[in-house]
């Protein structure tokens, strides 16, 4: 029981705390120590020092226990970051914003955790509305007019999404009609079990609103817009969270049902779909960045590229789907460096046009040098993490049933890091008009510290590959049937 | 029985696509609400049971008290003017919606050879479903769009009833929650956006594009 109180009870707590404990740095200090504490505990238990003991609803695989170890991680770096986040001067209708903000983030971790660890369909669904219900609000932080449209977007489309992620979840009781299953409770491990007993009609039907319903959540293309807008309105941190933690909260959801679906006879639909929604998020991204205006904005198309790719890695199957695992630790890590630098390039030039931003290098050159870092990671230059996850994408597709497919992403890749690369290298080296080329010292911040820990941390998993990691990746690819 | 109550959960759909009133749709939202209840409810007309009886009373107290009544707080707070402002007529939407029900109603009839569900439940879910989606799609007032949403979700729960899921009350309680907590910042937001932007429709969000 301690598991779970830790993992989903204690945040509750640390919420309710946050609620009325107005000082911020008491708010800061709990919320850290419970993310230590999280941190903590799913390392543990991804290890394996610790065998979970969860009440009914709930339970954990090898599945679970990775993406919960990617939450905690970003989610531990985040709430570290946030107290000299928050410590910058903002507009005074914003003021207001503070003081909720320990307490939504909390929320979003109990949340996230219970989405991830649960073991039942509607337990699942329940979860994942309240992380929406959670990180809108704090969408709305700066209080201007484009974040409250944003909110107003994320919130309704990712409702309505989700309600769709419903239908999907009836139909799978549908097709359990006539199994074993019937009348049975919507429980993950034993619709495994059954799989092959299922009607396939009813199970299709289910594959694809979950999966459309959830794409909101993802950040698939075309139900991407919704997410885009969010993550590029949304402070820095929030914005590295939704990225690196939210969206892969949403896609184990898709994760389960495909589980689901592997051992039947409408394994390759589901497989094609996964495959054109992937390739699909590539090309919405190929064509947007041929028009770059926001860099906010162009991180959060990257998201949507990155999740592509991984959905793209586990609808191919073999060696991609273990590289679409890797690519999902790497990007969450690479993700948090990239927004927290670019928040500190839109505080100095109080802008988020990529137009106005003029020689970082010279500027912010510790910003600078990081931002530019994390680029070269994101697009998957060695030694940096992405590299090795996209090689094992990039050779599992090669090596698949469709290695056409690889043509296709590399073109769209190709062209992504050409323009991300050419708005990115403008924002750092481009001299504005009539400016001295001096070289101004930046102060080292926090996030700087935070930044550079980052990409150590993700050029050790890369270099070194943990075995441990390692044989879990093999374990979920056993899971779903995987034959390597 | 639930066949009646199925019927006339289809004509409140009738009424939302012909009336021109905000509050209208609030009405509506509040039979259904009932409707919901009561189908709920038959199954323990024979055999009371104190615990069966949770999930009946709250689902009658978020959706025909709290909700319709939070939504029309939020319009008289806003002043919201009573006309719904649709961006297609009703008359043209009219046949649009007959002719998808219908066709909903028939597809459903041939899967239902197949599989064993109660035909007309199913197909008035699936209906609603459908009437959210053309109400979100087809008016201007973001209030509408809620009330929208929430003729969705009442037609995702009768969909639910039809296929015979039996979600654990917990979740069901947890779902309710969910859906009542989703309105409620809604409206904040459109407080907000009301506020801000001095409107409540569609054309005022415009200012995120590519």
């Amino acid at each position: 029981m301690l598991d779970f109180f830790i993992f989903i009870l204690l945040p509750v707590l640390s919420a309710a705390f946050c609620y009325f404990v107005k000082d911020l740095k008491t708010q800061y200090s709990i919320s850290l120590i419970v993310a230590l504490l999280h941190l903590g505990l799913s390392l543990l238990v991804f290890l394996g020092l610790y065998n979970t003991d969860l009440p009914t609803f709930f339970s954990s695989d090898s599945l679970s226990k990775l993406f919960l170890l990617i939450l905690s991680n970003v989610y531990f770096w985040i709430v570290l970051v946030s107290f000299s986040y928050l410590k910058r001067p903002i507009i005074p209708k914003a003021e207001e914003a503070k003081k909720y903000y320990f307490l939504l983030l909390n929320f979003y971790l109990a949340s996230n955790s219970a989405a991830i660890l649960s073991n039942h369909f509607g337990m699942y669904w329940v979860a994942a509305e309240a992380t929406t219900l959670s990180v809108s609000p704090l969408i709305y932080f700066y209080r201007n007019e484009e974040a409250l449209e944003a909110m107003w977007k994320y919130l309704f489309l990712v409702s309505v999404g989700i309600a769709f992620a419903f239908i999907g979840i009836l139909l799978l009781t549908l097709s359990a009609k006539g199994t074993p299953l019937e009348g049975e409770q919507l429980f993950y491990t034993a619709f495994i079990k059954n799989a092959s007993q299922l009607n396939p009609i009813w199970l299709k039907a289910s594959f694809i609103f979950i999966f459309v319903g959830l794409s909101t959540k993802i950040g698939i293309a075309p139900m991407h817009s919704g997410d885009v807008d969010a993550t590029s309105n949304a402070p820095s941190p929030i914005a590295a969270l939704m990225s690196g933690s939210l969206r892969l909260t949403a896609l184990i959801g898709v994760l389960r049902i495909y589980q689901i679906i592997r051992p039947t006879s409408s394994a390759e639909f589901a497989r094609t779909i996964l495959i054109i929604g992937g390739l699909l998020s590539l090309f919405f991204v190929f064509v947007y960045m041929f028009k770059v205006k926001n860099f906010k904005r162009m991180l959060a198309y990257s998201s949507v590229e990155h999740l592509g790719l991984i959905t793209l890695g586990l609808g191919i199957g073999g060696l991609a789907f273990v590289g679409a695992l890797y690519h999902a630790i790497f990007n969450s890590i690479t993700k948090i460096v990239l927004f927290l630098m670019a928040g500190n390039i839109r505080h100095n030039y109080d802008t988020r046009e990529v137009l106005k931003v003029r020689s970082v290098l010279n500027f912010m050159p510790k910003t600078g040098w990081l931002f530019m870092i994390a680029f070269l990671a994101i697009s998957g230059i060695p030694p940096l993490g992405l590299f090795f996850s996209e090689i094992k994408i990039f050779e599992g597709i090669l090596f698949s049933d469709k290695p056409y497919i690889l043509a296709l992403v590399m073109f769209f890749l190709l062209f992504i890091f050409i323009n991300m690369g050419k708005a990115i290298f403008n924002m750092l080296y481009k001299n504005g008009d009539g400016e001295q080329q001096s070289y101004k010292s930046e102060k080292f911040e926090f996030s700087h510290f935070i930044a550079i820990a980052l990409l150590i941390l993700l050029t050790c998993i890369a270099v070194f590959s943990p075995n441990i990691l390692y044989e879990n990746i093999i374990n979920i690819a056993k899971d779903f049937g995987i034959i390597l | 029985m639930e066949n009646v109550l199925s019927i006339l959960f289809c004509l409140t759909l009738f009424y939302v696509i012909v009336t021109s009133r905000v509050k209208a749709y609030v009405t509506v939202l509040q039979i259904q609400g009932v409707l919901l209840s009561v189908l709920l409810l038959i199954p323990f007309i024979h055999n009371f049971s104190v615990y069966g009886i949770i999930l009946p009373i709250t689902l009658l107290l978020v959706k025909v008290i709290l909700i319709p009544r939070y939504i029309n707080k939020v319009i008289s707070e806003l002043e919201i003017k009573r006309r719904i402002e649709p961006t297609i007529q009703q008359m043209i939407l009219l046949p649009i919606v007959i002719v998808t029900m219908i066709t909903i109603f028939i597809v459903s009839s041939i899967l239902s050879k197949n599989t064993a569900m109660d035909v007309i439940p199913f197909a008035s879910g699936f209906s609603s479903i459908v009437v959210g989606i053309y109400i979100i799609m087809f008016r201007r007032k973001l209030i509408v769009h809620v009330c929208g949403f929430l003729i969705l979700e009442n037609g995702i729960f009768l969909f639910g009833t039809a296929v015979a899921s039996e979600l654990p009350m917990l979740i069901e309680l947890g779902v309710l929650l969910d859906v009542f907590v989703v309105v409620f910042l809604m409206g904040i937001t459109l407080n907000r956006i009301s506020s801000t932007f001095k409107g409540f429709e569609v054309s005022h969000l415009g200012r995120l594009k590519d």
